[in-house]
């Protein structure tokens, strides 16, 4: 117990102290996980949404592979990202291994598959009565699509709530083409996890109230947008 | 009479079944037509199909002349229709924008939908519901804005499948009555599916009876109920024994 | 209207999105164009991270030189694979017996040995296996057959793989309750014995810099001759590899083997901790 209000007392001193490391982990990753999860639905939400309003040949079967991504251990998704990236790999020559962008792209990974798979089940619920008459109204696909995104706010706010969790949570893959370098890398997370294996527990734990605050912060305001009242 | 629609042998065959088979029909300006028949017997289908919904499978479907079909169809000519159905289908949003939507799809300024949902409102009775959530509306008065909603665009063709059927008696009553007055006063030809004798009596100039996917009998509806032929007056039998 | 509140809500979160994947792009971008800075891969271990010696002397050599560097903390395994597969420019790492072979196929060059600190058992302050000298064989041998408690890494790290070479020249294999393997990193590893109130073996350098959290832990062998943990700098060979940056390798195998950083090696943790964490052991 003694070692939780330490904790706490000491994250809120490292921010009041304006510790300015703790302010470039905490701001990358903010960075980090907002860029990811904003390609991740740019791409993910498109994808559901034709996944779930249309019927195709092998459309079940790429169902079956998107519910298996959304289980990917991100230390799989960084280990194929860090073979991808290494200097003898395909796309070496970019040297984007240990950069944020390379954190970015296995986040984009992880949550990929919970977008769509996400956004998909939303969208296979909508009636066909309601496609009909959205049709009937004179609406063009585009016009369609739009419509039903805002019918199916709460559906998709899930779905970005869903992976952008996935992505806070996110270590492993981090840490692995990340490579934890300080004031380039090192996120809250793979501090935490840093501070850990150093035995610094009261850092860490510090750390992860932070993370949990930002996270908090995050998460509510989106919940907030998903279930803004009705006005009645 | 001008003659809105016109089929000529037109087939739905979904898989060798026969869904629908009209040799001959066609809908005038101005007229108010009911389609009456049991459940299953086509008649949401042929709606689907007369709004450019559903494909045909053969013969020829020619909207003022031009022979057209759902997927031939382009957007401007489909804009020509409205639906209403027996659910509302509301969408998330106020009364007014539920409304005005149609409107807003065709990029009608902003300054005209107002003058236009306003116009509709008050016709429909709804005027102090506007700035309402769709979705919190009672089933009578959710149907009063599936209504104005379909009519705000001004449609050349207005068609109806079962509006009236999934309310209460009285709420029944008084939305018939006052769109009896609202569709006369408007003068749209409208297509209206319903398998109730009360609404068909109430409201349409012109029937046509339809069973298995064919119409048996057409006319004026006083004509057709009055001088049933053998399968109307089996199917007017049947409904008679439930009323 | 709620629709477009609800638009302009999602228009915001879009632009910040942008805003953000900008920023993070260009800053990149102006970094390597502005400075021409170059950027060099150091891979180490945590052991060596967590002492907290390279916070000093990163600094310093990015200032002096106008590099980049990533330090890659990892596992000896890891860090020696990644030089081998050329996939950092140098490394620092303490497990001679695990280098050689890279010396030997010519994956590393330049290897040039830089400093020591030693390793050291560590157990409850009640000794119950009454361990003593310095002799880290007969002291295992000792403990082993009375069954006392003792925590490994079994991570492969450099100080796992020094026990494990201690267990083998005596012959044991070592299982059974009274061993404990952790597969954590050093600090979590000593937290661990010190729950358990066990014996394990940690470098110097981290045992003191967490004595104060490892109530009732202490130093029980130190000093023989198997205990040192001698630390190797080299360059990765970049006739072997490609896109290695061997310029700044070799500076930085110069620059950890020069006076001025040995000086810095020798002095570091004295404020601290009472001791120097390493002492300086160049060739």
């Amino acid at each position: 117990m003694n070692l939780l209000v330490d904790g706490l007392l000491k994250a809120l001193a490292m921010l009041r102290s304006g510790d300015n490391e703790i302010i470039t982990i905490a701001t990358l990753t903010a960075k980090v996980s907002l860029t990811s999860i904003f390609f991740s639905t740019l791409l993910g939400l498109p994808l559901g949404m034709v996944l779930g309003l249309s019927k195709f040949k092998g459309r079940r079967l790429l169902l079956t592979f998107i519910n298996l991504g959304m289980g990917l251990p991100p230390v799989v998704a960084g280990l194929w990202i860090t073979l991808l990236l290494w200097r003898s790999g395909p796309l070496g020559q970019f040297s984007l291994l240990y950069t944020p962008t390379a954190i970015i792209m296995a986040q984009f990974i992880v949550s990929l598959p919970i977008i769509v798979g996400l956004t998909c089940s939303t969208f296979q619920q909508i009636s066909d009565k309601l496609l009909l008459q959205i049709k009937a109204l004179g609406a063009t696909r585009t016009q369609t699509l739009f419509i039903l995104l805002k019918e199916t706010k709460i559906g998709i706010f899930a779905a970005i709530i869903a992976g952008l969790g996935r992505i806070i949570a996110e270590v492993g893959a981090a840490m692995m083409v990340g490579g934890n370098i300080q004031g380039d890398t090192r996120i809250l997370t793979t501090s935490i996890v840093m501070e850990v294996s150093k035995g610094n527990f009261d850092i860490a734990l510090a750390l992860s109230f932070i993370l949990m605050s930002a996270a908090f912060l995050i998460t509510g305001s989106i919940t907030f947008l998903q279930q803004r009242k009705r006005n009645a | 009479m001008n003659t809105l629609l016109k089929l000529n042998e037109v087939k739905l065959q979904i898989e060798k079944k026969i869904i629908l088979n009209i040799p001959d029909l066609q809908i005038v300006q101005g007229e108010f037509l009911g389609v009456m028949g049991p459940n299953g017997a086509g008649k949401s289908t042929l709606l689907k199909l007369l709004a450019f919904l559903e494909c045909h499978s053969s013969g020829v479907l020619s909207y003022l002349g031009k022979e057209l079909s759902a997927s031939t169809i382009s957007l401007e000519t489909r804009r020509k229709f409205s639906i209403a159905l027996q659910q509302s289908l509301l969408l998330d949003g106020t009364v007014f924008q539920n409304i005005a939507l149609g409107l807003k799809l065709r990029k009608v300024p902003k300054k005209e939908i107002k003058k236009k949902v306003d116009y509709w409102m008050e016709t429909f009775k709804i005027s102090h519901l506007a700035q309402k959530n769709a979705l919190t509306l009672s089933g009578g008065e959710a149907q009063r804005v599936n209504l104005a909603r379909a009519m705000a665009v001004g449609p050349d063709i207005l068609f109806l499948d079962e509006p009236f059927s999934a309310l209460d008696f009285p709420t029944k009553i008084k939305l018939m009555e006052d769109f009896k007055h609202i569709a006369a006063k408007s003068n749209t030809t409208t297509v209206f599916v319903s398998h109730d004798l009360a609404e068909i009596r109430y409201l349409t100039t012109t029937l046509a009876i339809m069973l298995d996917g064919q119409i048996k009998q057409s006319g004026l509806t006083s004509d057709v109920l009055e001088h049933p032929n053998l399968d109307t007056a089996s199917f007017l039998n049947e409904w008679k024994k439930f009323y | 209207m709620v629709k477009n509140r609800f638009l302009s809500v999602v228009m915001a979160l879009v632009l910040m999105a942008f805003f953000t994947s900008g920023q993070l792009f260009s800053q990149k971008a102006s970094a390597t164009s502005s400075s021409k800075q170059t950027s060099l891969i150091l891979a180490t271990t945590t052991s060596t991270q967590d002492t907290g010696l390279l916070d000093v002397l990163i600094p310093m050599f990015e200032k002096e030189n106008n590099v980049k560097v990533k330090t890659i903390a990892v596992g000896t395994g890891q860090a020696l694979a990644l030089g081998q597969k050329g996939e950092a420019d140098v490394l620092l790492v303490h497990a001679p017996q695990s280098e050689q072979p890279l010396v030997d196929s010519k994956d590393v060059i330049n290897r040039k040995r830089v400093m020591y600190n030693d390793f050291i058992l560590v157990g409850p302050s009640s000794n119950p296996a009454h361990l003593s000298g310095s002799d880290i064989k007969t002291a295992f041998k000792k403990m082993y057959t009375a069954k006392k408690t003792f925590v490994s890494r079994g991570d492969d790290s450099g100080t796992d793989k020094k026990e494990k070479s201690i267990w083998q020249s005596l012959n044991i294999k070592p299982s059974g309750a009274s061993y404990i393997s952790t597969g954590q990193g050093m600090g979590a590893t000593l937290q661990i014995a010190a729950q358990k109130k066990a014996y394990v073996l940690t470098d110097r350098g981290t045992f003191l810099s967490q004595k104060k959290k490892l109530g009732g832990m202490k130093i029980i062998i130190e000093g023989g001759k198997d205990l040192m943990n001698i630390y190797h700098v080299m360059q990765v060979n970049p006739a072997k590899h490609k896109m290695i940056n061997s310029k700044d390798a070799k500076k930085f195998v110069d620059f950890m083997v020069s006076k001025k950083t040995q000086t810095i090696i020798g002095n570091f943790g004295k404020k601290e901790y009472g001791q120097a964490l390493f002492i300086k052991y160049t060739e």
